[in-house]
């Protein structure tokens, strides 16, 4: 395996892990970072101009995402 | 983040109403994703399945007429250190697609493309995308 693949896999590893370390520090008691639902939840909530663009941006993301995992 | 623990949670972020559970349309998602691990890759039947399965979605999620959770309307300061691990996903994923997502660069997708290749794990796939779908349809 190269140093360049080896580096690679291990940044969306740590990028996994940071995720796993923040959405449990979300979940204690009183802390005051937010789950990531609860970032998501904002984030869909946005509007412009009477638009939903969150939402749209959000699940338009998600189904992208689906199409090139498993489709493309 | 230690100090975070200390301060007391905005109420706005503890008065979230959750919808009834919604069991069938998960269960649903059970034969549905046991389907599209037979579509392969690539494949034009892969192609139509996703883009039916997402589009139903979509459209669910954009109508009012499903419950939705009720959450916060802002969120409080200790959101920065979500930009920590998605700031590095993103770093990562634009380096190795600038160099051309190759074997020594690989990007995630291509990462994620032989382990999608087996059926159950395809299957597992999908059917954690429809149901993190589902999830944000109610949200």
């Amino acid at each position: 395996m190269s140093v360049t693949r080896l580096l690679a896999i291990s940044g969306f590893v740590l990028a996994a892990l940071a995720m796993l370390a923040v959405e449990i520090a979300a979940r204690r008691p009183n802390s005051r970072v937010p789950r990531l639902g609860e970032v998501t939840g904002v984030v869909m909530r946005y509007e412009a101009a009477g638009l939903p663009v969150g939402r749209l941006a959000v699940l338009g993301f998600w189904f992208w995402l689906g199409w090139h995992f498993l489709a493309r | 983040m230690e100090h975070d623990r200390q301060v007391p949670r905005p109420p706005e972020l503890t008065a979230v109403d959750r919808p009834s559970p919604s069991f069938p349309a998960v269960l649903l998602f059970l034969p549905l994703s046991l389907l599209g691990g037979f579509f392969p890759a690539f494949s034009l039947s892969a192609n139509l399945y996703v883009l039916v399965l997402g589009a139903t979605l979509l459209i669910a999620g954009l109508s009012s007429r499903l419950p939705r959770r009720q959450g916060a309307s802002e969120l409080p300061p200790g959101v920065v250190w979500w930009l920590l691990p998605v700031g590095l996903l993103i770093v990562v994923e634009a380096i190795t697609y600038a160099l051309g997502s190759t074997h020594d660069y690989p990007t995630l997708s291509l990462l994620a493309d032989p382990l999608l290749d087996d059926y159950l794990m395809r299957s597992l796939g999908y059917f954690g995308w429809l149901t993190v779908f589902w999830g944000l349809v109610r949200r």
